[in-house]
């Protein structure tokens, strides 16, 4: 199955392919403006060098057949689980959060990887013929599939990538047919939820979403991210600075300016015009998960494609939400646009589960 | 059904509940791309200048560059008083720590490093906000080891930075100290009246005080761009500080540095005078202060040790300090008595060293009497008794009269603050009525310049200044013209005529004779005299009220004189508190005086020129 023949490939997603290298593109030069690393543009190239593995890990998921993928989720679900294990045993602790494996000479971030793992086993669990019909057996039997993980990354700590289960999960069970009262009920409940969450949230985490409702709360400590990417994103007014101009990023006012804020970069460099081109682009890789995934009728390849892109949507959304202020700084990084070597590998590889439904449509 | 309907819709023509719901998320994220849209217009289009200004003031720095302060020359152009560079540490409160345990904790550093008291850092940072750019003075006059540990710890210290400033530099340490004032951070007093920036240096007393506005330059800035870290990445502007205005005073540095020597070790005062136009030549009043201890930062020992001395340092003498005149004052009683016509040169007394009124008895400082003594000889030998007997023949009235009009009493009008006015009293008793009696013992006591007479040195300098020129009473000056780098002169002062006294020529060269006689014709100036340079004075002998069993007695040594007799360049005032004598401890001072500028002179402009 590793040979593709001739009729898949007619059916690439080009359009898709042309947003993603559209957005690696504008990734690469807004971290070459910035300097980070070693020797100047260190951080570009190395990203470039990443989306070169990225391609290769995409065609390799795109060849396989994602039916197959789903048939062993279980095993890569428990595999990821053991990931995330072994990061809590044995992870390398960077800036006091404990994400990473070394492997080799590289960091590998399972929790990254365990995204996909994550979407693969939804699908196989609201596939399977305990799952029918989608019910509020269901939806409490689906709940430990994010939960068991979500502890284990929250514990890391990376709320982020913890609470981003919980949207995919949900976007699945809807799509699956879950009623829609069900789903009214999840609400309330997690309304109900908040203040038992909000005595489990750390210190710095409470902090975080306190500076949301008021970011001059503290405007020198915890609220600085905040005021400071406000800044950045504001000062580049309609058309932006340009490289040379964008001084909350050139001279390190930004913090994680290469990683989770690399919006803001983006947005005082280039201002207005070019945040709507990234968003565009953005936008179009979006509509075209959505459209694989409504336009295929087989139920385990419609989810699929759904759920990688509820999984790229809900990244996209949360961080440039939280960068402008909409949402409270959770942290999440850009995917394709953040400077990051799992991130970068793990989205292209839900861009090929989601260009092997694609190509597998009308089979 | 249902799991047909969702899952398995393999049908073409069955209905796709599923691939409606997959639509409606698909609009709701690109609902949120709009939302997302919408605050991207109202960050960047609609609040973006906002956010611009923001931009520049995070990256923008503004590193005060401190302008020189006007330096004062003496009128043959030597300073009175330099800039050095010096170094001073400053905070920058925008750019410490934001964190306040971190933040403390640099400021804990830096108090350990340069052993500055915590709770001082502390207390400037707490006085400015945290958003200011501005430097907070925290520290002036650091020394080199000081600068060099401050730099070696620089990246241990972010927003501390040293800064160099002009610094006052004084010739020695106590030079014409109170004639200059010294300089100092404004206090909170000075503060309030909102005139001055925390850590702004504000002449205190003195000339520095006086002319603050125009020895103060103005200070110019660097704007630099900087990184999140604080280090500079380039310069954007650079404005040049405006150094303060130059100073020529009328005090001659040479005369200043003699007098000032004389008087070592002594309390009292010395004030010269050009009797031509009122140019003070010289200002000295000792003890005097260490006038660079107090420059900078405040040392508090030093501070208090100086305000609780019992010499009183920081008064100055020359204006402020207050003393009966003694026998100098009888110059006033024969000018008055000679123009009144109640005393003529010829009239004799009997000097048998005692003098009687009534059942009071007045004593002569001679104990056996001058003998038979006439005006000549009562000023030369300076006779008590024969002045008790002329002041009663002329009377209190018209001694007050001349004493008054010689400028006693009031103010000489010269240009630095806090003067005193002495006291003249009134003989027709106090203003409010007959409470007061005068009593003719007063009118004795007052001949010889004794009783509730007192004058201040600067108003003795005017007075004989009014002797050697006839009569015309300058208002003492101090500053000549004061002079800015770019628009030249702005102030000047030709020298003013405040007071005038008639009196006939033949009662001016009367009294110049006399006073000749004091020092050059066997007088009780003989101290003063100088082969080849005449020279007119009169000695004084002050007496205060308490009695002292010290050798050297509670009297007051005055020695006042001008010359040379026949055009008067210089007038000389001496005053030696509990010194004794004034002809035997003020008239030497005043010779060394005279000897430097008249003999001396040659020597000094061969080595300025």
């Amino acid at each position: 199955m590793v040979g593709i023949d001739r009729r898949l490939l007619q059916n690439v997603d080009w359009p898709l392919l042309g947003a993603t290298v559209g957005l690696v593109i504008l990734s690469a030069s807004t971290l070459a403006s910035l300097q980070v690393g070693r020797a100047g543009g260190g951080v570009a190239l190395r990203q470039l060098a990443w989306f070169g593995v990225g391609v290769l890990a995409l065609v390799t998921v795109a060849s396989l057949d994602y039916r197959r993928l789903v048939r062993v989720a279980p095993l890569l679900y428990g595999l990821g689980l053991a990931g995330l294990v072994a990061v809590f045993l044995i992870g390398r602790t960077v800036s006091g959060a404990r994400r990473w494996l070394m492997v080799g000479p590289l960091s590998v971030q399972p929790s990254e990887l365990f995204k996909l793992c994550f979407v693969l086993m939804a699908v196989w669990f609201l596939t399977s013929r305990w799952a029918q019909p989608v019910g509020k057996a269901v939806l409490l039997m689906s709940a430990p599939l994010a939960a068991i993980p979500a502890v284990l990354i929250l514990k890391q700590p990376d709320l982020g990538t913890a609470l981003l289960l919980f949207p995919v999960l949900i976007v699945l069970l809807v799509a699956a047919g879950m009623p829609m009262r069900l789903l009214g009920g999840l609400v309330l409940a997690g309304v109900a939820a908040a203040p038992v969450a909000w005595l489990v949230l750390k210190e710095y985490q409470r902090e975080r979403i306190l500076v949301f409702l008021d970011p001059f709360r503290d405007p020198l400590g915890s609220a600085y991210n905040v005021i400071q990417a406000k800044i950045a994103i504001g000062s580049g007014q309609l058309l932006g600075k340009g490289v040379a101009g964008a001084t909350q990023s050139r001279l390190a006012f930004l913090p994680e300016r290469h990683t989770d804020f690399i919006f803001a970069v983006f947005a005082e460099t280039w201002g207005f015009v070019g945040c709507l081109v990234l968003l565009i682009c953005y936008a179009l890789l979006l509509l075209r998960g959505f459209d694989i995934a409504a336009s295929t009728r087989e139920p385990v390849g419609r989810l699929v494609a759904l759920g990688v892109t509820a999984l790229v949507a809900t990244q996209v959304l949360v961080n440039v939400g939280m960068v402008t202020g909409l949402v409270p700084v959770v942290g999440i990084p850009l995917p394709f646009m953040s400077y990051g070597g799992s991130s970068m590998v793990v989205s292209m590889m839900a861009l090929g589960l989601l260009l092997s439904v694609r190509m597998r449509q009308f089979q | 059904m249902g799991r047909l309907g969702y899952l398995g819709g393999q049908m073409p023509r069955r209905p796709d509940p599923g691939r409606r719901r997959i639509v409606a998320m698909s609009g709701i994220a690109m609902a949120a791309l709009v939302v997302i849209v919408c605050q991207l217009w109202y960050l960047q289009v609609l609040e973006g200048g906002r956010f611009q200004e923001a931009s520049d003031k995070n990256r923008i720095r503004i590193r005060p560059i401190a302008a020189p302060r006007g330096i004062l020359f003496d009128r043959k152009g030597l300073p009175l008083v330099d800039n050095r560079p010096a170094f001073t540490l400053s905070l920058i409160p925008r750019e410490l720590e934001r964190d306040q345990t971190r933040r403390d904790a640099t400021l804990g550093r830096l108090a350990a490093l340069l052993r500055i008291p915590y709770a001082d850092l502390q207390d400037a940072v707490s006085r400015v906000s945290p958003d200011s750019i501005l430097p907070v003075r925290v520290r002036r006059g650091l020394t080199m080891d000081d600068v060099a540990r401050v730099e070696e710890w620089k990246l241990e210290l972010p927003g501390v930075i040293v800064e160099v400033e002009p610094q006052r530099a004084y010739p020695n340490s106590r030079f014409a100290a109170h004639l200059l004032g010294y300089v100092r951070e404004a206090s909170d007093e000075q503060l309030r009246q909102g005139r001055y920036r925390r850590g702004d240096m504000v002449g205190q007393t003195g000339l520095e005080r006086l002319l603050d506005e125009f020895l103060r330059g103005k200070d110019g800035g660097e704007r630099i761009e900087v990184d999140a870290m604080g280090r500079q990445v380039r310069m954007i502007q650079s404005t040049e500080p405006h150094p303060g205005a130059q100073v020529v005073t009328t005090v001659d540095r040479r005369i200043q540095e003699v007098a000032e020597r004389a008087m070592e070790g002594k309390a009292g005062s010395v004030v010269v005078m050009d009797p031509r136009n009122g140019d003070v030549l010289a200002m000295v009043s000792t003890p005097a202060f260490e006038i660079d201890r107090f420059t900078g930062s405040i040392d508090r020992g030093a501070w208090l040790r100086v305000i609780q001395d019992p010499d009183h340092p920081l008064l100055n003498r020359t204006i402020q300090s207050q003393y009966p005149p003694g026998s100098v004052f009888k110059l006033v009683v024969a000018a008055a008595g000679l123009q009144e016509g109640t005393l003529v040169p010829g009239d004799r007394v009997q000097c048998a060293g005692e003098f009687h009124l009534g059942n009071w008895t007045f004593k002569d400082w001679k104990k056996e009497g001058h003998g038979s003594v006439d005006l000549m000889r009562g000023i030369r030998d300076s006779c008590d008794v024969f002045f008790y007997t002329a002041g009663l023949k002329i009377g209190a009235p018209a001694i007050v009269k001349y004493a008054n009009a010689f400028g006693f009493g009031s103010a000489t009008g010269i240009d630095l603050g806090a003067e005193k006015f002495g006291l003249i009293p009134h003989p027709r008793g106090s203003r409010k009525g007959a409470a007061t009696v005068w009593h003719a013992g007063e009118t004795v006591n007052i001949s010889i310049g004794q009783g509730a007479v007192l004058v201040t040195p600067m108003q003795v300098a005017r007075f004989m200044s009014a002797i050697a020129n006839g009569g015309v009473l300058w208002k003492p000056r101090l500053v000549q013209r004061i002079e800015r780098p770019d628009k030249g002169l702005v102030w000047a002062d030709s020298g003013s005529v405040n007071g005038h006294v008639e009196l006939s020529p033949m009662v001016w060269a009367f009294l110049r004779q006399s006073l000749w006689a004091v020092v050059n014709d066997g007088g009780t100036g003989g101290a003063a005299r100088i082969p080849g340079l005449d020279i007119a004075g009169k000695t004084g002998t002050a007496q205060t009220v308490a009695n002292s069993k010290s050798s050297k007695g509670q009297d007051h040594a005055w020695f006042a004189a001008f010359g040379p007799v026949k055009d008067p360049e210089v007038v000389v005032v001496v005053i030696v508190e509990r010194g004794g004598h004034g002809g035997e401890v003020a008239a030497p001072i005043a010779r060394q005086i005279f000897n430097a500028i008249f003999f001396e002179k040659v020597a000094s402009i061969e080595l300025d020129g």
